[in-house]
């Protein structure tokens, strides 16, 4: 099976199990106490009224039944409370930690974790596979072993009465707690595995028609489409159903069996047990009512078995993410500190992703001067954003170097982050308060120097005007700021961790023209003295650079102050010509 | 109990009396079991022969076999019916997106989209499903064997009478306690359990800080604080149930003691009083059953209720006119079109002229009404007022199947179907001859593209395979527009607003031609644009505030000179 091969090279929950492992044990024994409780009320009750019924002459002599049938009554309840906040408990314990290390995990190529998995929202669908496993526990591990300790409980208490009957108790729980739900891992598998696959299917399906839906519409093919997909949905409405129709005659059979089982110890204790009005018989109704609270406990079995072929895939995903991580190279530690003037000096720089790909950089020669205003201008896919991750030595050369102050930048570590900042084109708001929010450059700057900053980048009237000012929550993914404000309080950042070099990787490209001109002399003001490298596709701004240089195809191809180059480059000249437009 | 929309579902009123039926008979069976089986023991406890109970004893495994054949119809009627309105209600439901369009889209976000038609309705089958099969159970099951009960013995089924009632109070009182404290914490609730995620997503600024090899501590903390929030929720939240299963037990416990007493003072037989023994669970079973898949419920109508909001959403039924073929002499003339978002938003006013095949350029800033503007013209936007006039034809908006049957629309980023790269250029006129597609190909310039892709032009291309880069989406888009030579409308929005400036000069070159012998409304903030219009339109504030040709613009030196200046301030 394949959920045990994936358990068995797992890294990720068997160490949990064990660094938790007496609230755990705490949980099963709790579990087992609840359906003990249930089955020895119906016990009790059933001895208490049997032998009330031989009529004792004295009370007292059913005195103790009575007790125990009150005491079973309330602590069943009580137990099951406990059981649940105790698994519960347990299993957010263990969520912190698989947090913390899918988060250590990711860290690692944290600048490139977007890039590498193209589609979907990867990000959200790890944190979901934490739900995951958190239902994995609270749905299938607890309630299967708790239903073994009853299993081997029962059978062993049976024993000490008859052995013979204990095997036939053997045999006949065995099919409910290990043929049932095996049968139905095998056969529901398979199909499961199928609806899945024609789930996701369709969930692309739909996305991606969703995306595209005015195409359908003003192309008014789309009744072509809904039939299309009404088709899809009606075969995977087959499958599920003949899953369903596996289990409901899978738990008629299981009910089958413990109308056997119940059948079995009637005839049992009528031999074990005989009496007349009373003596011996009294045990009757005892052992034969306790098999009806147990069945809550083993007919869910099979259901819960059947689940881990859901849970399997957020088990593999998380364990190769490991794999793929382990292969990273570490970075060197405890750098002198650099100082100033800071000189970046690109050497003869080659970069390929993989061996045999071709070469994003070729043979680049860069020198940067401290305090220098750098333009880097080129189509989408010449290598400028490529060339940024070099120089901050988030990506290692190929062939060649990358210098800042004769250190290489890739041996930095995450000591580069005290050089170089960088502003992306969309920047990240954290959902939490815009303090937090700025207290990511710098978290000891005081109230006074937030509001400084807000001032420099041209956010403090805005600040000041919402109703909890600095408290204000960012709405999630920073959605109630303007892609230009957003940039503002990128820039705010930035200012507060007061860093020598900058990198934007074309901040201000979705902006409209005139918000991006504002955006562009904030930025120039606000960032003087510092190194600039500011990578662009068009134009705009580029005449309040120091140096401007073209890359194309991986190479340098144009260099030169924006003044001189509209003199001598007729291409510049050209694109300058088409940018001014008219 | 029942949910009224449920009862709008076709054929519920057959469904419901053959469950009323069933579950009446599966009632019967229930306290036929206890009857037998207890008839059974109380035989062995009397010291009679085994022999003398065989018969008993069948009838017990008969009744108990009834019983559970009667689950398993009702789970594959239920099934059946469940899958059916199912079925049904998606058909509608994608009926009526595909139909409404974008604007669905856009105020539900394209995941609640996508979500609401698959699990959105699969919530809603298991809604019908659970509900339909428990609250029939809830009010026949509990009712039979109180009715079997009183048979035997009056005291206890009064006390089970009494019991219910104050079972179902304590449930609602300690649900309310447990919603409140929940809504107390809600918030910070929300923002402990969105803080993973957030971190993750935003792990690559945090890398840019070097802040995020700390910040895992950060992340543990408050997955610890989390922790304690919902286990300080879940005490209360689960105490309802706890509520119900102390009741239940201890009731059973107090009949269990109540009957032994009676029995010592001789006042009960064994018969009777273990058959109510047997019955007790039963009686109680039901309402365990509903409280057990109350969550699941509650999603499955919250499901419910927002899909039956999209499809309540009003179509704007415009009278279908019958439109003539745009042509060079076609007028169009546009009065006091009128929109609004919302209150807070600026108003569009606009009045148009256009003929023939004009190309008239739309700029403005963002938020000048260029997009508004152009959705309105396109259809999916219908205007609050207005005339509309097509050659005479009046309109009251532009959502009429003739017109849009003659439009093609090139947003900013035309989407690219997850498809092979021919189907995506034939998606306007999938019988094109493949000898055509390769005409489009070469003509806006994909050939390099093609001899990339390793299976040419049957190459799935889009999300998820190969990823075009903007300037290739753009010329797919106009490959479209070259196949459909009977859509003589083009409508742009800002087709080049994010393309780098080389690659915008080169698919210019190729949208030039394409424009010839079309209507044309081009809205951008890229002023070279201009110089090919017929017509300018410089919209501010959701207004015309200036109208001409390049020319008269320049000569006015008014708002469109101002525009190009403060663009052009290189």
């Amino acid at each position: 099976m394949n959920i045990f091969r994936i358990l068995k090279n797992d890294s990720w929950i068997k160490p949990f199990l064990h660094k938790y492992r007496k609230s755990l044990i705490l949980a099963l024994i709790l579990g087992f106490i609840t359906f003990f409780c249930a089955g020895a009320l119906m016990f009790n009750s059933g001895y208490l009224i049997s032998r009330s019924a031989s009529l004792p002459e004295n009370i007292l002599l059913v005195y103790v039944p009575i007790v125990l049938t009150r005491a079973f009554g309330i602590s069943r309840p009580v137990f099951k409370y406990l059981e649940r906040l105790t698994s519960h408990n347990w299993v957010l314990k263990m969520t912190s930690e698989l947090r913390l290390k899918l988060y250590q995990v990711l860290e690692k190529d944290a600048v490139f974790f977007k890039n590498d998995y193209q589609t979907g929202d990867i990000l959200g669908l790890l944190s979901e596979d934490i739900d995951h496993i958190q239902n994995l526990y609270l749905r299938t591990v607890f309630p299967t072993i708790i239903a073994w300790l009853l299993y081997i409980f029962i059978v062993i208490g049976l024993g000490y009465f008859s052995l013979w009957f204990a095997l036939v108790m053997l045999l006949l729980f065995a099919v409910v707690i290990f043929v049932l739900p095996l049968w139905s891992v095998v056969i529901n598998g398979a199909r499961q595995e199928q609806q899945k696959q024609m789930r996701n299917q369709l969930y692309t399906e739909l996305t991606d028609n969703v995306l595209g839906i005015s195409d359908w519409i003003f192309s008014q093919r789309n009744l072509q489409y809904t039939e299309k997909h009404v088709q899809h949905e009606k075969k995977l409405r087959k499958v599920t159903q003949e899953i369903r129709n596996f289990n409901h005659t899978r738990n008629f059979i299981a009910q089958l069996i413990f109308c056997m089982i119940a059948v079995a110890l009637l005839l049992w204790t009528s031999r074990y047990f005989p009496g007349n009005h009373g003596g011996q018989a009294n045990w009757i109704a005892a052992f034969v009512l306790v098999i009806f609270p147990l069945i809550d406990a083993f007919a869910p079995l099979s259901d819960s078995a059947q689940e881990t072929n859901i849970y399997k895939d957020s088990l593999l995903r998380f364990n190769q993410l490991q794999n793929k991580q382990q292969v990273k190279v570490e970075t060197l530690q405890n750098q002198a500190k650099l100082d100033t003037p800071y000189t970046i000096e690109i050497k003869h720089l080659d970069f390929r992703y993989t061996d045999g790909d071709k070469l994003i950089i070729e043979d680049l020669n860069l020198k940067i001067a401290g305090g220098e205003k750098l333009a880097i201008l080129g189509r989408s896919g010449s290598g400028k954003s490529t060339l940024a991750n070099l120089i901050r030595g988030d990506r290692r050369p190929t062939r060649g170097t990358v210098e800042l102050n004769q250190q290489e930048t890739a041996l930095l570590g995450d000591d580069i982050s005290n050089y170089i900042g960088v502003i992306h084109q969309t920047p990240y708001l954290f959902n939490t308060s815009i303090r937090n929010n700025l207290s990511i450059g710098d978290e000891s700057a005081s109230e006074q120097r937030l509001w400084d900053v807000l001032e420099r980048v041209g956010l403090k009237q805005l600040v000041a005007a919402l109703p909890e000012q600095l408290d204000t929550l960012v709405d999630e993914a920073g959605l109630r700021f303007s892609g230009g404000e957003r940039h503002r309080l990128a820039l705010a950042r930035i200012l507060l961790k007061d860093v020598p070099i900058i990198i934007l990787d074309e901040p201000t490209v979705s902006l409209d023209p005139v918000t991006e001109q504002e955006l562009i002399e904030t930025f120039i003001k606000e960032l003087h003295g510092k190194t600039l490298i500011w990578i662009t596709h068009h134009l705009q701004g580029l005449s309040l650079m120091d140096r401007v240089v073209f890359l194309e195809d991986g190479r340098l191809q144009m260099s030169g102050d924006p003044q001189k180059l509209a003199e001598t480059s007729a291409h510049y000249r050209k694109l300058l010509a088409i940018d001014h437009g008219i | 109990m029942i949910d009224k929309s449920i009862l709008k579902f076709p054929n519920i009123k057959k469904i419901l009396t053959l469950l009323v039926g069933i579950t009446f008979l599966q009632a019967c069976a229930i306290v036929g079991q206890a009857c037998f089986l207890a008839g059974a023991i109380v035989g062995l406890w009397e010291g009679q022969q085994l022999n003398k109970q065989l018969f008993k004893i069948l009838l017990f495994a008969v009744c108990f076999c009834v019983r559970q054949a009667i689950t398993f119809f009702r789970e594959r009627v239920l099934d059946h019916y469940a899958a059916e309105q199912a079925g049904e209600l998606r058909q509608q439901l994608l009926t009526k997106i595909f139909h409404v369009g974008p604007e669905v889209v856009q105020q539900n976000g394209t995941g609640n989209v996508t979500t609401m038609v698959l699990e959105g309705i699969d919530q809603v089958e298991n809604y019908l499903h659970l509900i339909l099969s428990k609250i029939i159970s809830l009010m026949i099951i509990p009712w039979v064997i109180l009715l079997a009960i009183l048979f035997f013995d009056w005291k206890a089924a009064a006390f089970l009478l009494a019991i219910f009632p104050v079972i179902i109070i304590f449930m609602i009182v300690l649900g309310y306690a447990a919603q409140a404290k929940a809504d107390r914490q809600y918030k910070t609730y929300q923002l402990l359990s969105n803080h993973f995620v957030d971190s993750l997503r935003g792990i690559d600024t945090l890398k840019f800080f070097g802040l995020s090899k700390r910040y895992g501590k950060s992340i543990f903390r408050t997955s610890e604080r989390f922790r304690v929030a919902t286990l300080n929720t879940l005490k209360i939240a689960i105490l309802s149930t706890f509520a119900l299963d102390f009741f239940t037990t201890l009731s059973i416990a107090v009949v269990a003691v109540l009957l032994g007493l009676r029995l010592i003072n001789g006042q009960m037989l064994l018969y009777p009083a273990l058959t109510i023994l047997i019955l007790s669970p039963e009686y109680f079973l039901p309402i365990r059953d509903f409280s057990g898949d109350y969550h699941a419920t509650l999603n499955g109508k919250n499901s419910l209720s927002a899909i039956e909001q999209i499809l309540e959403i009003k179509e704007t039924v415009t009278t279908q006119q019958q439109l003539p073929d745009w042509n060079a002499q076609s007028r169009l003339q546009i009065t006091g079109l009128t929109f609004r978002y919302a209150e807070e938003q600026p108003q569009i006013k606009m009045t148009l002229n256009a003929e023939g095949y004009q190309k008239i350029g739309i700029i403005g800033l963002s938020g000048s009404g260029k997009s508004t503007l152009i959705n309105l013209l396109s259809g999916f936007l219908s205007p609050t007022a207005g005339r509309i006039r097509v050659n005479g034809v009046e309109l009251t908006s532009f959502s009429q199947h003739d017109w849009q049957q003659q439009v093609i629309y090139i947003p900013q980023n035309p989407y690219i179907f997850k498809a092979t790269l021919r189907a995506n250029i034939a998606f306007y006129q999938p019988e094109a001859t493949i000898e055509q597609v390769r005409e489009a190909i070469k003509v806006v310039g994909l050939t390099q593209l093609v001899s990339e892709l390793s299976n040419g032009i049957d190459t799935v291309i889009g999300e998820g395979s190969r990823t075009l880069s903007g300037g290739q989406a753009q010329r797919i888009a106009l490959a479209r527009a070259f196949l459909d030579k009977k859509r003589k409308i083009l409508l742009f929005d800002e087709p080049t607003a994010h393309l780098d400036i080389e690659t915008e000069v080169e698919l210019k070159e190729k949208m030039l031609p394409l424009m010839e012998n079309h209507l044309v409304f081009f809205a951008t903030h890229r002023l070279h644009w201009m110089k090919e219009m017929d017509q300018i339109i410089v919209m501010d504030a959701g207004k015309t505030i200036e109208q001409g040709t390049l020319k008269e613009l320049k000569q006015q030196d008014g708002s469109f000179v101002h525009l190009s200046s403060l663009v052009g301030r290189l």
